[in-house]
């Protein structure tokens, strides 16, 4: 099993049964994996800022940094691997916060409610998700499989295709 | 004896500066020293020499035109922002190791130092502050004490366990309240013994209570500021997570919007990368 790891403000798509995309310390990044199981086909999506507009320029060149032009960016190449909209199995955990009773670092809230935005525009649903709190998230996406890991405190969890 | 005890014993056999630092920390207050000076003491070092000209043509250090030589090096970026680019070569290679007992691995501790410390200007840069000294050289200091306090860590780590499991308080808090000592002091400690000032002693003492500081209080909210962004963003995270608590009056010192933070982290990234690519 090779691991391909995804970066920080970055994405990465594979249809080889042999990988797993891995993107490691998500606070309040969110980690989006989208799989199709029918063709075997995953894109896993390391984003940390919700909205492209903070920085249009950045966006351009890093489009994997914003959630909006990230899932956007995302989905266009999944589609163009053949992927379709009703086999498509979502998934997400990140969206964490510091402990901020002034509320300026809702930015893993922000994220997640931008992300739940532009799924509903595009008529996806998510499967699972375990977003907020104020841990450090690993997720991985098995490309075989489908199966969905997220790691915390030491601890794993597995989501299998339903 | 106390575990504040033993830290205090521990520090003693902390590595002091480096000599090099030594030698042009005393330059860097005399204003009647010339660049050769200054010149003489670096350049024996070639690899030494080669680095600050990369570090020099950095974006984050931003020359405006390619610099080739030492010399244009210290007249173009001046000898503050030298001291700041030999430090920061020399302290990184201590800031590599992995940490078992904050669970951080090899180059975790060095790149949310690079995040701080570029966010910290990054942020000055946003909200207009000038005057905010050593304010990198702060930043990429700010968590030195974990090397420190790292073994007591291990010891204690049901205790640390129990307080994440609870999530009932800031990490900081429970450094304090298991050990005597947070990492924030115990850095603080190992700097006066360095001699680097007082701006920089207490820019990393306060970074997690910037409310108790009675000086700098602008650099000491930036970098908490810095520092809970890079958590925020999951730079370089332990076993805490992105559990500690952002000063209720940040907002009212710096004059904070939560644009400001989304704009310093979109610029961060880029720079902290090309940053720990030369100084890993």
């Amino acid at each position: 099993m090779t691991m391909i790891i995804v970066d920080i403000a970055d994405m990465r798509i594979s249809d080889n049964p042999d990988e797993t995309l891995i993107t490691y310390s998500l606070g309040s990044c969110l980690g989006v994996a989208v799989y199709d199981p029918a063709l075997h086909l995953g894109g896993l999506l390391h984003c940390m800022l919700p909205l492209s507009k903070v920085d249009k320029e950045k966006a351009k060149n890093r489009p994997f940094m914003f959630v909006d032009t990230g899932m956007q960016s995302m989905l266009t190449e999944m589609y163009a691997c053949g992927m379709r909209k009703n086999r498509a199995v979502v998934n997400v955990a990140g969206g964490s916060q510091v402990l901020d009773n002034q509320n300026i670092f809702k930015i893993g809230e922000r994220n997640f409610t931008v992300l739940r935005k532009i799924l509903w525009k595009n008529g996806l649903l998510m499967q699972n998700q375990d977003v907020g709190g104020n841990k450090s998230r690993t997720v991985s996406l098995n490309i075989k499989t489908g199966r969905f890991s997220i790691k915390s405190s030491g601890k794993v969890v597995h989501y299998e295709l339903s | 004896m106390s575990y504040r005890e033993h830290i205090e014993q521990h520090i003693d056999s902390f590595p002091e500066m480096p000599p090099l630092c030594q030698n042009l920390l005393g330059y860097l207050d005399d204003p009647d020293v010339d660049f050769k000076t200054i010149k003489d003491i670096i350049q024996f070092d070639p690899g030494l020499t080669a680095n600050i000209l990369r570090m020099a043509n950095s974006v984050h250090f931003g020359a405006a035109r390619q610099v080739n030589s030492l010399q244009t090096a210290l007249a173009r970026l001046g000898t503050k922002s030298v001291f700041e680019l030999i430090l920061s070569l020399n302290v990184s290679s201590r800031l590599q190791g992995s940490l078992p007992g904050y669970g951080l691995q090899a180059n975790d501790l060095l790149r949310h130092s690079i995040w701080t410390a570029v966010a910290s200007q990054e942020l000055a840069n946003i909200l207009t502050m000038k005057h905010t000294g050593m304010i990198f050289t702060t930043g990429l200091l700010h968590d030195l004490g974990l090397l420190l306090l790292d073994p007591y860590l291990k010891t204690e780590r049901t205790q640390f366990n129990r307080t994440l499991e609870t999530q009932d308080k800031s990490f900081d808090q429970a450094e304090r309240d298991i050990l005597g000592m947070d990492h924030a002091e115990a850095g603080a400690i190992i700097l006066k013994r360095w001699h680097l000032g007082p701006e920089i002693v207490a820019g990393v003492r306060w970074h997690h209570q910037p409310e108790e500081a009675l000086e700098y209080q602008e650099l000491i909210y930036l970098i908490h500021l810095a520092d809970m962004l890079s958590l925020s963003e999951g730079i370089g995270t332990g076993i805490y997570g992105l559990q500690f608590t952002v000063s209720s009056k940040t907002i009212t010192t710096l004059g904070l919007r939560k644009k400001h933070l989304e704009a310093a982290a979109s610029t961060t990234l880029d720079k902290m990368r090309e940053l720990e690519t030369i100084l890993t």
